[in-house]
């Protein structure tokens, strides 16, 4: 035992201080809407540890579902919850005594119980909505209700090693009334926690324990100047107070949502993926009665957890179509955006590309063509992408006749990225983007720079080319003299 | 050795800027090629996007320029002929001016032709290749095209009338009756400018811009 332990210890306490060491460098760079989560079981208790997560990566709600029914399937069914209010990976580093400042750390008893279980779990990066769900999702897998108690009701239970039991811990963490700063609130907590813990083993049942929070308790700081919604920030600007800091933070999360971390619409052939689309947005409008009436489609094409009707894509060696369907679009009961792509081979650049030949909108029967191979196209080995497709603004997308239904319906793809053909693993191949290095108005200076540069050089060169006449100079000679009189 | 060499101005400026030319050239090929991102140099592409615009004005203002080039330098030949031989010959002055006048033909051609080739630029409507029309993109090349030939037939048109002019000014300080029989050569060397005008109100011809 002791043996293991020590391998054990040094590597708990290797992995906290690398987390929090880590997670100084990444604080400067990408700190949003994230909140810690601890996991760890008794001591005693020997179960088999799950590996944490790489550095940086954000733990999503499926991904921490998974963490939990891991630990819960094998491990104890008690599980003690300790919810405080706010908590972020900052209050770790700032308090935790992180910067060999061991004795300042306001963390002792949360460092001794990791210390002395055989599995814990660090978590340094949960996703804010699904942190949320924790309790829920302990819910749902220990199929028992949730006990807020605080420890003077602890000591009154009587638990069961057999039967499950979620105990709710809530932990102030709050600019509360007291004024009491952020690291004595800590530090009360973290007594709390030495507490339940104490009062857990002299009950001797084997728990499962978790640390986690509902909220992140400081906000993005460098989002903010990125962001730029509402202006950036001015040198001097003082932060604010805490309404600020709600207001940017319900700022960044609308910013996060809208810009889209999100996987793209892939079309399955049996276990392999063959056509990919991405967007962050995919809007129709139709003209009705001289006004534009518009449906944003990326709500339910995108997102997570969001897996749009793909019934009737093909996709072949040569042709590819990807269909995206739809209810209740603008009126119309069943609404299609199909994606018709087409490879082959061309015989004078003699290399295969792709085509985007249309962009169907088919309902009610009716279908509105739009034909995309003028400008949508590229390698087949690669995917294309653009900033903006559409058919009204630097129009990519032309409808096919001028009779079409096309002609009343606006389309905009925003941050589009398609591929049709050669999909390998479930990433995108090298994006083609549709702006080039050089623009056409660059070209054209360059053409009309060369030009000019040319006539310089040519002008230069015969200006050199003039000597003063020195055939009648005879340095030894008289000076010539001009007589003021005639 | 080699720094006396390039002490020469010459040397310099021909030096730094066929070296700028061909390591620009160099370095954007070599990156083409290493990123694979050879499908991207489309000629056609270039063709097409870039406005007939440029290229018409590109050839009005070539029109005009290199024939003034090719005038001035025909008459700084032949001026400086006339005006050394005149030292000793007073009288072949007044007759060797045809030769100048000779020479500024070729600037009045030019400027004609950069005339009749501006009024043919008109505006159109289209921004994209295909609303633009083809009738459009003939009309910036042929315009282009029709600079580029006056400009330097009438260059190439002035330097000779020039030279020849100059000799026979020397020849009719020596001799007299000599001047009549090279007038005949410096009438051949001005055709060859006419030429070009012609050629160039030919390419032109069947341009109509606009919508």
């Amino acid at each position: 035992m002791a043996t293991k332990e020590t391998p054990q210890l040094r590597s708990i306490s290797a992995c906290l201080a690398v987390f929090l060491g880590l997670l100084n460098i990444f604080n400067t760079g990408n700190c949003d809407e994230q909140v810690p989560l601890i996991m760890w079981t008794s001591e005693g208790v020997s179960v088999p540890s799950q590996s944490p997560p790489t550095a940086g990566h954000i733990v999503g709600q499926q991904q921490l579902a998974s963490y939990l029914e891991k630990a819960l399937s094998v491990g104890p069914r008690n599980v003690v919850l300790f919810l405080q209010d706010k908590m972020s990976i900052e209050d770790f580093t700032m308090y935790g005594g992180a910067f060999g400042n061991k004795q300042d750390s306001v963390f002792p008893n949360l460092e001794g119980a990791l210390r002395s279980s055989s599995s814990p779990l660090v978590l340094p990066a949960v996703s804010w909505p699904a942190s949320n769900a924790v309790i829920g999702q302990l819910q749902d897998q220990l199929d028992t209700s949730p006990l807020y108690m605080d420890p003077e009701t602890l000591s009154q239970l009587r638990l069961n090693a057999s039967s499950p039991a979620l105990l709710v811990f809530r932990l102030p963490y709050g600019f509360g009334a007291d004024l009491m700063s952020a690291k004595d609130i800590l530090s009360g907590n973290d007594e709390m926690i030495g507490q339940v813990l104490s009062t857990m083993k002299t009950q001797s049942v084997p728990y499962t324990a978790i640390y986690t929070a509902l909220q992140p308790s400081r906000e993005a700081a460098s989002l903010s100047m990125e962001a730029g919604v509402g202006g950036g920030r001015s040198l001097l600007q003082a932060r604010g107070g805490w309404r600020e800091r709600e207001r940017e933070r319900e700022r960044q999360r609308k910013i996060k949502e809208k810009e889209g971390i999100y996987g793209p619409v892939e079309f399955k052939e049996g276990d392999d993926t063959c056509i990919m689309l991405w967007a962050t947005g995919l809007s129709v409008s139709i003209l009705r009665s001289g006004r534009w009436e518009e449906h944003d489609l990326t709500p339910s094409t995108f997102g997570e957890g969001v897996s749009p009707k793909l019934g009737g894509s093909t996709c072949d060696k040569s042709k590819a179509r990807l269909v995206l369907n739809y209810e209740k679009v603008l009126g119309h009961s069943s609404f299609k955006l199909i994606f018709a792509m087409s490879q082959r081979h061309y015989k004078v650049s003699a290399r295969r590309w792709f085509t985007l030949d249309a962009v169907e909108l088919e309902y009610d029967g009716t279908k509105a063509t739009f034909n995309g191979s003028r400008h949508v196209y590229a390698p087949a080995e690669y995917s294309y992408r653009c900033g903006s497709v559409t058919n009204f603004r630097w129009p990519v997308l032309i409808p096919r006749t001028s009779k079409d239904p096309a002609n009343q319906w606006r389309v905009s793809f925003a941050d589009f990225q398609i591929q049709g053909f050669n999909v390998t693993g479930s990433d995108f191949s090298y994006a083609s983007d549709c702006a080039g290095f050089f623009s056409p108005g660059i070209w054209m200076g360059l053409i009309t720079s060369l030009l000019m540069l040319l006539v310089l050089t040519y002008g230069l060169h015969m200006i050199m080319q003039l000597h003063t006449m020195d055939r009648f100079d005879d340095p030894k000679g008289p000076a010539i003299s001009v007589p003021l009189t005639e | 050795m080699l720094l006396e060499c390039m002490m020469n101005g010459h040397a310099i400026l021909y030096t730094g800027v066929t070296l700028a030319f061909w390591s620009t050239i160099l370095i954007v090929g070599t990156c083409y090629t290493i990123f694979d991102l050879g499908f991207r140099f489309d000629v056609a592409w270039f063709l097409t996007e870039t406005s007939p615009f440029m290229w018409a004005n590109l050839g009005i203002g070539l029109a005009i320029s290199l024939s003034v080039v090719g005038a001035a330098w025909g008459i700084y030949i032949t001026g400086s002929s006339i005006i050394g031989g005149g030292v000793k010959a007073p009288r072949i002055k007044t007759k060797n001016l045809v030769s100048i006048i000779f020479c500024e033909a070729v600037a009045i051609y030019g400027i004609i032709m950069a005339i009749v080739i501006s009024n043919m630029a008109e505006s159109f409507s289209g921004t994209t290749p295909e609303t633009i029309g083809a009738r459009n993109y003939q009309a910036g090349y042929s315009m282009f095209g029709a600079g580029l030939t006056v400009g330097f037939s009438n260059l190439f048109c002035g330097i000779c009338v020039g030279i020849v002019g100059s000799g026979a000014a020397l020849a009719d300080a020596q001799n007299g009756s000599l001047f009549v029989k090279i007038l005949i050569v410096e009438i051949f060397g001005s055709a060859i400018g006419l030429f070009g005008v012609i050629v160039a109100i030919l390419q032109t011809s069947k341009v109509k811009m606009g919508d």
